[in-house]
Formats: structure tokens, C-alpha cells, sequence
């Protein structure tokens, strides 16, 4: 069993990255608790999501940019990749933003760390040893814990947290909304489908292990929101209650200081920055290899570029891409990075809806197909996704219209 | 030359003009000697209704629209049999492997060539321009291929070069590749690198047990444990009695105890314990890497007695080339090269034209002291003796060096788990 966990819980700690810490501390920062109600559907939405991935990549062993391309022909395929090379360059720019963001709590300009961290990422995956450091970020990422820590250090009212995780109440005024859709979009980001189905297929799980993959998807997702609802909490019992407005996951670090103490400043710093260079590494590499796979040019990193042109051009354009973006003189890091997390929820629908074709493909998955209670969970999550989606849009171009 | 991607979609018409639908699958089969399958039905689609049509009714199968020689009512379906192949369905937007150019590519686009009334797969199209011609985007498109000159376009791979990998449940490929069978095993193993495990999988399944052990010996030892996997045990005890004792001593020291423990009690006995032997050094010395695949003769023979052993024993032997001299106790006390021992007269003693100064390393020397030995005295195999002096293994100079200079396994990075 020992040997079959670990893309699922890899994949839920990933997805705290730069864009979701930041999200969440909005989140708890403007609308206190007020938000968390929806935490128990976001769970349930990352669990269905992730198992499907999990059950694409496990029956048919093959990555889901391969099986968007096998049965949805040159043109849908070339269409879905562009949007998701378009998103996840916002998401390497909210990456690097979150490297801005908390070396500046420690007073490094971003002129030094985001080329240092764009180098040294390049550098890593060309020349490192990916293995190892992906288990220097696991371990680090246990840093994560911090923001469970920090969560207790605000001293939350907790019948009032409790009585939050019940009470569902929805606002239509942008800020309320983008944030719904965000939340969402930085939970069950489009990238993580992804980058997940290829982990599982690169470790060779067989269809007769698929029932302990189902426990670290499980346990994966639990851990991932619960990370995300302290966060909230911790933003919310410090930060709202003052009043405070935050912009950031910087702002919202700094306001932690006096109200809960420099450690947990610090803590959530450092939780930034591990979050934020991990998936820097992570995501462009994710997208080079979907890409690559979807058209069938060379992907192995071997030593010869020229062996894998395309694939170090879009590598290596994310990453140079992705953290000039950031230095940039753009009013505030906030807004591009919140901006990537939107657009993850806006992606989002077009890749359930692309999953549950493939995933409902007798021909593909033979008895593997879903259920039909499943189906129907999965469904109805599509399509709440593409409502707010939908609301959002019209929101973001006519804000006006509700109020 | 026209491809299949202009046609689909294309309105299929009647002898009365009628519609019958769009074209939305080709199914062709190989017929006897040509290599090139050949188209023997089009299926037509309207609205959820199909219709198989038979390649014989079909008068001009051209671009803009593909007439009939028949009436809507007069068709007889074509009836799928078990060697067609869907086209559109199982090779197109598929991977394939170019067992010439030994890599997997991508399926952009097949080629069809017109020969008298009949028409073939010609070619495999995994370029740029034909993706750019199934975007719709023909103009530029061309204006690609015409840089290239005519005939042999880079990126068009003929279909005798062609071997499907249809990993799809329902049609799995039964018959093992017979292109793949004749490439050398270190070309399968590249392959095998290519391709995600469950398809390295099926390839391996397809293969027979000398290929298979032979292309297993060329992949990392990490690797070879997540192909193995699942495999019966027997059949991959079987696999390990066919590889070299220090391969199969490498792979078992990756699986866990217990599992390794019962693929050697499944194996013949003889090779079970050659490998039992080798599994007892660290994996990063002469011991652990050695083969007890060597030659062996006595000193007081003749050199024509010698050819006699020999011929008995070089057929488990890994390197012929080093014949060694060793007495009844085991004690290593020369060593001659094959070309020493034909050139020697028959009557000759053995003793006499061995060579005495030897070049060995011992069982707990490095892989990096035999390579720089090996490297030194330009050496095909060095001896590994224990303090006794007694011959336990050899380490053959690929086995050596292979810590030194990586080979693609060792060059490709890991991918994005492991």
C-alpha cells in the first residue's frame, strides 16, 4: 500500500501553492469566517475531481493531455492546451509573486529574488536531480503545519468558526463572487489534473492497486482543506476583526505579526516562499511535458536541447515569461496573482466536462467507467462551476449590474 | 499524395445523389504479400446512424465529395472483421513506434496511395505541417512541406517501418510486433523508455523470454522492477534464469526480501545459486557486479584439448575471448586469449603459453577500481579473485564502464514522480 500513496497527497500539498495561501488569507482577511461554509463542497469537489483523475490515469496509463489528444481529435486538443498554457502562465506569474511577496517580508527587493528563483529553478530541473528536491519540498512542506498552528495562535472564537462551517450564505457583489470562483479555481486548479494523472501513470500504478490510491486521494484533499480553512481562520480571528483590509499574502503575514505574534509571521513567510518555488519548479515543467505529449514532440529531458526543442522552449519561455511579468512595474502582485487563480476557475469546467467524456468512454475504460451516483455528483459540480464561472465573467465585465 | 484527414468529414453521395452521410471511419487490412494495409470499407454517418460501406461500392473516392456506384438500398454492409484495422478510431492521434528511426511518435495524419483502382496506407505523417493541416491550416501547411524537398518528407514514416501500440482494453495487440522482435534490445529498451509503464507492459508481455531478458538487461534496475510488476512469478523466474547472474542479481537486490526470496526458489537451482553468490557483495563492487559466466580450463592440458573444453563450456560464457587457467582448488594461475590458444600448436602444454602475470581486482574492490583497469590495460574482462587468490567471477568491460558513462537511461531525467 506504502509503495501506491503519494501522487494523490503530493498533488493536495502542491495545491497550496503561492495563489492558494494568498486566496485564502483574502478570503479570511475580508469576509472573516464567512466564507467557510463552502470548505465541505470544495472537499468533496477536489476528492470527485482528483479520483477521476486518479481512475483516467490508473486504467488507461496514460497522462490526460495523451487522452485528450487520442479521443478528441488535433482540434479540441490544440484549443484546451492553449487555454491551459495561457492559465498556467498567469499561475508561474502568481508563483514568482509569491516569491516576491515573502522574500519582501524579509526585506529582499524582487529585483534579486524572483531572477535568483527563476535561475535557480531553471538550473534544477536541467541540471538537478528532480528526486531529491522534490522530497526537500515535501519535507519542507510540512511547514504547512504552520498555517494549522497559526490558526490556534489567533485564538478563534470557535463556536462562532463552528457556526460559520454551517451557515451557507452567498453575496452577489464582485469581490464575494471572484473570491467564490477563486477559491474554487485555486483548490482544483486545472494544472493539478494534470500533473497528478501523469505522476500516477510515471509510478505504473496497476488497476488492482486502485483501491489504496483511493485513500491518498482521500487523505490528500482532507489535508489540503484543512490547511486552506485555517488559513482562513487564522486571517479571519486576526486580521478581519481589526478591520484590516489585505491585499495580499504579504499584508496579511505582516498584519499576523503584532496581532499573533513574529513567529507566526515568519512561519507563514516561509510557508509562502516553499509553496511558491516548489510550484515554480513544478508547473512549468507540468505544462512543457502535457504540451509534448499532446503533439508528440520529444519530452525527455536528456542532455541534448536539440533533441527537445519544443520542449525546452516552452519550459524555458514559462519560466523567463513568468518572473519578467513579476518585475514589471505593476501596481500591485496581488491583482496578477488573484487574476491566475480566476482564471483557473474560469478553465476549470472545460477540463471536468473534458474528464467526464473521457472518464464515461466504454472504449477507454471499459468496466471502469463512473458510476452513475457519481456521475451525477460530478455533473452537478461541473456544472455549479460553470454557473459561477459564467456569473463571474459577466460580473468582472459589467460590475455594476447587482448592485 | 492525399491523406486521410481530408476525407473525413466528407459528404459520401449515392448513385442518385443522395447523402448517405459523412466519413467517419476507414478500415483497411494487410492482403497477402504488401506490407501497406489496404482501404476495405468507409463508414458513413448521419445523425446517430452508421453505415459500413464496402471500399468496391465506392466509384471515386476523391476529396470534395466520394461518390458510389450504387443505390442507398443496394448496400450490403461491410461486416468488420478480426484483422481490420479502424483507421481513424485506433492509429490516428495514436502513438506508434518508428522501429527505424527506434522512437514513439505521434500520429498526425496517414498518407493513402492510389495503385490502379485500389488504395493503400502509404505512409505515417507525425510532422509539424500535418498538424497544421489537420487545424484546418492547408495553406501553410503546404507552403511547410514545400520546403522539404519531394518524396521522402521529414517526419513521414513508411508504414513497413510502422508498429501499432494498442493498449486500448478492448483490442489489445495480440500478436507480439514481429518489427519489434528484430530490433536490438537496447533500441527496445529505448522504446520501453519512451512509452508509460502499462505500455512498456504490454510490449514486454509480447516478447519471448531470450528478447525479453535481453532488453530487461539494458534498463535500470529501478526501472525494471516497475515493469516487472505484476508479472506471474514464474514467468519472471524464467526471465531471471535467461539474464546474466549479475543482471538478475541487480534486479532481485531492488525487489523486496521476501519477493526475491521466492523468485529464487522458483528458478533452476544451478542459476539460483550463481545468483545467490553474486547477491552477497555490495552492488557497487567487483563482487557485485562480476559474472560466474566465464571459461575455465586446467594448466596441464593442450592447447587441443583446450579448444575440446572449450567448445563444451562457451556456451554459457559471457566473454570468449579470455580463457582462464585455474587449478583444481579454484586458484587463478594465468589467463590466455582465444587468439593465443588458435595460433598455439595442438601439442602445446598450456602452462607453457599462458600468460602468468595477471592483471585482477578483488571481490571488494570498487566498480570504479575495475573500470580504471580495465580502461588501463585495454581489457575486455578483468578477473575478480578473493585474498586466496581464487577465481570467482569476471567483470566484463561494459559492466564496468556502465557507472561511468551513463547510458539513456541514466541521461533521461526522471519525469514528474517517482
Amino acid at each position: 500500500m506504502l509503495a501506491v500513496v503519494g501522487p494523490g497527497i503530493i498533488t493536495a500539498n502542491v495545491d497550496n501553492d503561492a495563489g492558494g495561501i494568498t486566496t485564502y488569507s483574502v478570503a479570511g482577511g475580508d469576509y472573516g469566517y464567512s466564507l467557510l461554509w463552502m470548505m465541505p463542497f470544495v472537499l468533496l469537489a477536489l476528492i470527485i475531481v482528483q479520483e477521476m483523475c486518479a481512475r483516467l490515469g490508473v486504467v488507461t496509463g496514460k497522462g490526460l493531455a495523451d487522452l485528450i489528444r487520442e479521443s478528441m481529435g488535433v482540434r479540441l486538443t490544440t484549443l484546451i492546451l492553449s487555454l491551459l498554457v495561457f492559465v498556467n502562465l498567469a499561475n508561474t506569474v502568481s508563483e514568482f509573486a509569491g516569491v516576491a511577496a515573502s522574500m519582501e517580508i524579509f526585506g529582499v527587493s524582487k529585483f534579486v529574488s524572483v531572477p535568483l528563483a527563476a535561475i535557480g529553478v531553471w538550473l534544477l530541473v536541467y541540471k538537478g536531480d528532480y528526486k531529491t528536491t522534490e522530497r526537500v519540498f515535501l519535507i519542507a512542506s510540512s511547514i504547512y503545519l504552520a498555517y494549522i498552528a497559526s490558526g490556534y495562535l489567533a485564538h478563534p472564537d470557535w463556536g462562532e468558526v463552528g457556526k460559520a462551517f454551517v451557515t451557507p450564505n452567498f453575496k452577489l457583489e464582485v469581490g464575494y463572487v471572484t473570491l467564490f470562483v477563486t477559491i474554487i479555481g485555486t483548490t482544483i486548479a486545472p494544472w493539478m489534473q494534470f500533473y497528478q494523472q501523469a505522476s500516477l501513470v510515471d509510478k505504473g500504478i496497476r488497476v488492482e492497486d486502485y483501491k489504496y490510491e483511493i485513500v491518498d486521494v482521500v487523505v490528500g484533499s482532507i489535508f489540503a482543506v484543512i490547511v486552506a480553512a485555517f488559513i482562513v481562520i487564522a486571517c479571519g480571528a486576526t486580521i478581519h476583526k481589526q478591520g484590516i483590509m489585505v491585499e495580499s499574502a504579504k499584508d496579511a503575514a505582516i498584519a499576523l505579526g503584532p496581532l499573533a505574534g513574529k513567529y507566526a509571521q515568519i512561519l507563514f513567510a516561509l510557508g509562502l516562499l516553499n509553496a511558491s518555488l516548489f510550484s515554480a519548479a513544478i508547473l512549468p515543467l507540468s505544462t512543457a511535458y502535457s504540451v509534448c505529449e499532446a503533439f508528440g514532440w520529444e519530452s525527455s529531458l536528456s542532455s541534448e536541447v536539440k533533441d527537445a526543442k519544443v520542449f525546452f522552449t516552452i519550459y524555458t519561455a514559462l519560466i523567463v515569461l513568468g518572473a519578467s511579468i513579476i518585475l514589471l512595474p505593476i501596481k500591485s502582485l496581488i491583482q496578477a496573482m488573484m487574476a491566475s487563480q480566476t482564471l483557473n476557475g474560469i478553465l476549470l469546467p472545460v477540463i471536468l466536462i473534458t474528464m467526464l467524456h473521457l472518464i464515461n468512454n466504454r472504449q477507454l475504460m471499459g468496466k471502469y467507467t463512473m458510476s452513475r451516483w457519481l456521475n451525477i455528483v460530478a455533473w452537478i459540480t461541473a456544472i455549479i462551476l460553470i454557473i459561477l464561472a459564467v456569473i463571474l465573467l459577466i460580473l468582472s465585465i459589467f460590475p455594476g449590474l447587482f448592485r | 499524395m492525399p491523406y486521410i484527414s481530408q476525407f473525413m468529414g466528407r459528404p459520401i453521395v449515392d448513385l442518385d445523389g443522395e447523402v448517405i452521410g459523412s466519413l467517419s471511419e476507414v478500415l483497411a487490412h494487410k492482403v497477402g504479400e504488401i506490407s501497406h494495409p489496404k482501404i476495405v470499407a468507409i463508414e458513413a454517418k448521419k445523425g446517430s446512424h452508421t453505415i459500413m460501406i464496402p471500399f468496391s461500392d465506392v466509384a471515386a473516392f476523391v476529396i470534395p465529395a466520394i461518390a458510389l456506384n450504387k443505390r442507398k438500398k443496394q448496400i450490403i454492409p461491410y461486416e468488420p472483421g478480426e484483422h481490420d484495422l479502424y483507421l481513424i478510431r485506433d492509429v490516428l492521434d495514436k502513438q506508434i513506434i518508428d522501429t527505424n528511426g527506434v522512437r514513439v511518435v505521434r500520429v498526425n495524419d496517414l498518407e493513402i496511395t492510389r495503385v490502379e483502382n485500389e488504395f493503400f496506407i502509404a505512409n505515417v505523417d507525425t510532422s509539424s505541417s500535418g498538424l497544421l493541416r489537420r487545424l484546418g491550416l492547408d495553406a501553410i501547411s503546404k507552403r511547410f512541406s514545400n520546403k522539404g524537398k519531394r518524396g521522402a518528407q521529414p517526419g513521414n514514416i513508411s508504414w513497413d517501418d510502422v508498429e501499432l501500440l494498442s493498449t486500448d482494453q478492448p483490442m489489445r495487440l495480440k500478436v507480439p510486433g514481429e518489427k519489434l522482435a528484430e530490433l536490438h534490445p537496447a533500441d527496445l529498451a529505448e522504446i520501453l523508455s519512451d512509452l508509460s509503464r502499462q505500455e512498456g507492459r504490454d510490449i514486454l508481455e509480447s516478447l519471448d523470454l531470450e528478447t525479453l531478458a535481453d532488453t530487461l538487461e539494458e534498463v535500470e534496475p529501478e526501472f525494471q522492477v516497475s515493469l516487472l510488476e505484476g508479472m506471474p512469478d514464474e514467468r519472471v523466474a524464467d526471465v531471471l534464469e535467461e539474464m546474466e547472474p549479475d543482471e538478475a542479481a541487480d534486479l532481485l537486490a531492488e525487489l523486496p526480501k521476501d519477493r526475491s526470496q521466492e523468485l529464487l526458489e522458483l528458478m533452476e537451482d544451478e542459476e539460483a545459486q550463481d545468483v545467490r553468490k553474486l547477491l552477497a557483495y555490495p552492488d557497487n563492487t567487483a563482487g557485485g557486479i562480476m559474472t560466474t559466466e566465464y571459461i575455465t580450463i586446467p594448466p596441464d592440458i593442450t592447447a587441443e584439448q583446450a579448444m575440446v573444453v572449450i567448445r563444451e563450456q562457451g556456451e554459457e560464457a559471457e566473454v570468449y575471448y579470455y580463457i582462464y587457467v585455474t587449478d583444481s582448488a579454484g586458484h587463478l594461475l594465468g589467463v590466455l586469449s582465444l587468439r593465443e590458444l588458435v595460433l598455439a600448436q595442438p601439442k602445446t602444454k598450456i602452462s607453457d603459453i599462458m600468460v602468468k602475470r595477471l592483471v585482477t581486482v578483488h571481490l571488494e574492490d570498487t566498480q570504479d577500481d575495475c573500470a580504471q583497469s580495465v580502461a588501463k590495460y585495454d581489457l575486455i574482462a578483468i578477473p575478480v579473485v578473493d585474498d586466496d587468490n581464487i577465481l570467482h567471477g569476471i567483470v566484463t568491460a561494459d559492466d564496468a564502464i556502465d557507472k561511468i558513462i551513463p547510458t539513456t537511461w541514466k541521461k533521461r531525467l526522471p519525469r514528474l514522480y517517482h
